[in-house]
C-alpha cells in the first residue's frame, strides 16, 4: 500500500496524462518532422502578416489615385499628387508634428508614472496591497476608451469637478479641455495600464538580491535604483515606450474627444479624408505616411537599443 | 401624473392617426396595386436621438402599420455608411441598407458616383415644392425632404441688450472661449464670407473674406464640435453662442435650457436633407423602399415627422410646430428665404474638402 502511494507520488496523474498526450502526438506528428515545427507554429503569424501586407498594398495603390470630384471616383492614372498635396500643406505638417510630440510626451509621462506603480506592485510584501494594485491595473481595461474619454470631459469641463475644486481655493474656472495638454493627459491615463503590464515582468526578472548587494556595498536606495534597477529594467522600459508611443501616435478617440476639433492627430486626419470628404486617395496617402513614420521610429529604437534590449532578441 | 393636452398635441395626434388611416383604411392590395412580394423588413439609415424618434413617429411606424413591413433604423453615421454603400455597389453586392437619410451634399456625392436609384416615378413628388428637387442634378437621384438653417443660437442672458444682429458680435472679447462652431466649420463658411466683407458671388473662387473672418473668430478661441456637443455645452453653460442647426437649438430648449436663435444680418446657411436608395437591391425591395420614400413626402408623414424636428418640409400647407410660425429658422414663404444663403450642392461637393481643409488650417494653427 505504502509502495503504491510512493509510486503515485513519484509519478503523478498529470505526468501520466502528458505522457499519453505525447504518445498520441507522436503518432499524429512524428518527431522526424520536427524541422517543420517552427514553420507550422509560425503559420498563423505568417497569415496575419500576409493579410496586413495585402491591406497595405491596397492602401498604397489607393494613395496613388486622385479623387475626381465631378464623379467622386478615383482617377485611373497613377500619380503622386496626394503625397504632393500633403507635403505642400502646412496643416498636415502641423498634424504630423503634433502627433509625434504628443506620442513622445505620452511615453515620457506614462513611463514616469508607470515605473513606480510597477515597482511597488512587484516589490510589495503585502498581499493586500498587491491585490489592490492589480485591481487598479485591470479595472480600466473593462472600461472602454470612449467612456474613459467621456469621464475626462466630465472631470475637466468648465463646470467639472476639477474646476469646482479650483473654485474652492478661489481660482477662476480654467479651460482644461479641448487643447493639447488635455489630449496628452487623456492618452497618459489610457496608456498607463499597458505600460505597467510591460514593466512589471521586467522588474520581476530582476533578483532582489542584487539590490540587497548594492545596498550592502553602500549604495543608497536612489543610487541602487539608478545604477542597478533601471539599467536592468531597460528591456521593459524600451518595450513599454515603443508600445505606448505607437498606440499614442495612431490614437483617434482621445484627440477627437479631448482635442475638441482643433488638436487633430494623424488618425483623425485620415478619418476625415476617408469619411468626411470621401477622399480615400488622400486618406490612404496619409495612412501610408503614418506607417512609414511608425516604422522609422521603431527602427530607430531598435537601432539605438537593439532588439534584445526590448526583450525580443535571441537568447544567447 | 398630469397629462397636458393642448391644441398642438391634439392636431399632431389627429394628423398621425389620419395618416395611418389613409394607408390602412384600404386593403394593401388595392393601395399598392400589383405589388411585388413584401420583404420582412427594410433598413433605413438615420441619425439618433430626436431625429430617429421623429422619423419613427411620422414615417416608419405608420408605414409598418399600413404594409406590415418592419422598418429597422440603422444609426451608422451618414459619413461612415457612404464608403460601405459605394464598396457594395462597386462589388455588385446587395447594399447594407435600403434607404439612406442623408445630407443633400453627401447624397450628391453618391449621385455623382452613380450609385443612387432614380426616384422620379414617386407619385407624391407632384405635390411637393421645388425644395424636394436637388439643385444641379438631373432627375431625382435624391428626394429632399426638408430644409434647415444653421442659425446663430445664443443664451439670452449672455446678450442682455437683445439678440445679436451680426456674426461680428461674436468678436466681442467677452465671448472669448465661449462660442462654438462645427469641427470643419460647416454652416459658417458662407455667412463668414459676408461678415468678412465679401460677397456670395465670390463663392467658390474668391473666399478670402471668409478666411479673414474665420481667422478673427479663431482669436476668440472657439470650441469645435459636432451636434451632440453643442447641446451639452449649452446645457453645461460652457458656451454663450454657436453656429448650429436649428433642430439642435430646439432640442436644447426642450431639455430646459434657456436658448434662443436668430438669423443675423449677414444671413445663415440654408441646406436640405434627403432620402435616397442605393443601387443593387432586389426588385421587390427597391419597390417597397420607394414606397417608403413616397410616403415620407406625403402631407401626413411630413406633418408628424417634421413637427418633431421643427423643420419646414417639402409639402405646401404644413402647420408649423408650436412657436415656430414666423421663426427665421422655419422659412416657408419666398421672403423668408431672403436672409438665407443657399448654394448649389454641386458647388459644395466640388469645394467642400478644400473649405474644410482651409478651416482646419486656420483653427489648428
Amino acid at each position: 500500500m505504502a509502495e503504491n502511494r510512493d509510486e503515485k507520488f513519484r509519478y503523478p496523474l498529470r505526468w501520466r496524462l502528458m505522457d499519453a498526450a505525447e504518445a498520441v502526438l507522436d503518432i499524429i506528428w512524428p518527431r522526424r518532422f520536427s524541422a517543420w515545427t517552427g514553420w507550422v507554429l509560425l503559420l498563423p503569424a505568417i497569415l496575419l502578416v500576409g493579410i496586413l501586407v495585402l491591406g497595405l498594398v491596397v492602401i498604397a495603390d489607393s494613395s496613388l489615385h486622385v479623387l475626381d470630384r465631378s464623379t467622386f471616383l478615383p482617377s485611373e492614372a497613377y500619380t503622386f499628387e496626394n503625397y504632393a498635396t500633403i507635403a505642400d500643406s502646412a496643416t498636415y505638417w502641423r498634424i504630423f508634428w503634433r502627433s509625434g510630440l504628443g506620442a513622445l510626451l505620452t511615453v515620457v509621462f506614462t513611463l514616469i508614472l508607470a515605473f513606480p506603480f510597477a515597482y511597488i506592485l512587484v516589490r510589495t510584501r503585502s498581499a493586500l496591497t498587491r491585490k489592490l494594485l492589480l485591481v487598479a491595473l485591470f479595472l480600466p481595461f473593462f472600461i472602454g476608451q470612449v467612456v474613459r474619454a467621456y469621464g475626462m470631459l466630465i472631470l475637466l469641463g468648465s463646470n467639472g469637478m476639477a474646476n469646482e475644486a479650483l473654485g474652492l481655493i478661489g481660482v477662476e474656472p480654467l479651460r482644461l479641455l479641448f487643447n493639447f495638454p488635455a489630449v496628452v493627459f487623456g492618452l497618459v491615463q489610457y496608456m498607463l495600464p499597458f505600460a505597467v503590464l510591460m514593466l512589471a515582468p521586467a522588474l520581476t526578472g530582476i533578483p532582489q538580491e542584487i539590490e540587497t548587494a548594492a545596498s550592502s556595498l553602500g549604495a543608497n536606495w536612489w543610487r541602487s535604483l539608478w545604477h542597478v534597477v533601471l539599467p536592468m529594467a531597460k528591456p521593459g522600459l524600451v518595450g513599454a515606450g515603443v508600445v505606448v508611443g505607437t498606440l499614442s501616435l495612431t490614437d483617434f478617440a482621445m484627440p477627437a474627444m479631448l482635442g475638441g476639433g482643433s488638436q487633430d492627430f494623424i488618425a483623425n486626419a485620415i478619418y476625415d479624408q476617408f469619411f468626411r470628404t470621401a477622399d480615400q486617395g488622400l486618406g490612404a496617402a496619409l495612412a501610408m505616411l503614418l506607417v512609414l513614420l511608425g516604422s522609422v521610429l521603431v527602427a530607430i529604437v531598435i537601432g539605438l537599443f537593439g532588439a534584445g534590449t526590448m526583450g525580443m532578441g535571441a537568447r544567447k | 401624473m398630469k397629462y397636458l393636452i393642448n391644441r398642438r398635441a391634439m392636431l399632431r395626434a389627429g394628423v398621425a392617426s389620419s395618416g395611418a388611416m389613409a394607408l390602412s383604411a384600404f386593403p394593401a392590395t388595392r393601395l399598392f396595386a400589383q405589388e411585388p412580394e413584401k420583404p420582412a423588413q427594410i433598413i433605413v439609415r438615420a441619425w439618433g436621438g430626436e431625429w430617429v424618434e421623429s422619423l419613427k413617429r411620422g414615417v416608419s411606424d405608420p408605414f409598418t402599420e399600413a404594409t406590415g413591413i418592419q422598418v429597422v433604423h440603422d444609426l451608422t453615421e451618414d459619413n461612415e455608411i457612404q464608403p460601405k454603400i459605394w464598396a457594395a455597389v462597386a462589388q455588385n453586392r446587395t447594399p447594407p441598407i435600403h434607404i439612406n437619410w442623408d445630407t443633400t451634399t453627401n447624397a450628391t456625392k453618391s449621385a455623382l458616383r452613380g450609385v443612387t436609384e432614380d426616384l422620379s416615378d414617386l407619385s407624391n413628388l407632384s405635390n411637393t415644392t421645388d425644395l424636394a428637387k436637388p439643385v444641379g442634378l438631373d432627375g431625382f437621384p435624391i428626394v429632399n425632404t426638408y430644409g434647415y438653417v444653421y442659425v446663430l443660437a445664443y443664451r439670452p442672458e449672455a446678450f442682455p441688450d437683445g439678440p445679436p444682429t451680426s456674426w461680428k458680435d461674436l468678436l466681442d472679447p467677452i465671448f472669448k472661449g465661449r462660442i462654438a462652431l462645427y469641427n470643419d466649420g460647416i454652416g459658417f463658411h458662407f455667412p463668414a464670407q459676408v461678415a468678412g466683407g465679401g460677397s456670395l458671388d465670390g463663392i467658390p473662387d474668391d473666399m478670402q473674406p471668409c478666411w479673414d473672418f474665420i481667422s478673427q473668430i479663431k482669436e476668440q478661441d472657439p470650441l469645435l464640435g459636432e451636434d451632440p456637443d453643442f447641446t451639452t455645452w449649452f446645457q453645461n453653460g460652457e458656451i454663450d453662442a454657436a453656429c448650429t442647426i436649428s433642430t439642435n437649438a430646439l432640442a436644447a430648449r426642450s431639455n430646459g435650457i434657456d436658448i434662443a436663435w436668430t438669423v443675423p444680418e449677414e444671413g445663415c446657411k440654408f441646406d436640405t436633407d434627403g432620402l435616397w436608395i442605393p443601387k443593387g437591391l432586389p426588385e421587390n425591395e427597391l419597390y417597397w423602399a420607394k414606397q417608403y420614400i413616397n410616403f415620407a413626402i406625403s402631407p401626413e408623414a411630413q406633418q408628424v415627422w417634421l413637427d418633431g424636428l421643427g423643420l419646414p418640409g417639402v409639402v405646401p400647407g404644413l402647420t408649423p410646430p408650436e412657436g415656430l410660425a414666423g421663426d427665421p429658422s422655419y422659412p416657408t414663404e419666398p421672403e423668408d428665404f431672403e436672409d438665407l444663403i443657399r448654394i448649389s450642392s454641386l458647388v459644395q461637393v466640388e469645394n467642400e474638402s478644400d473649405w474644410f481643409a482651409k478651416f482646419k488650417e486656420i483653427m489648428q494653427g
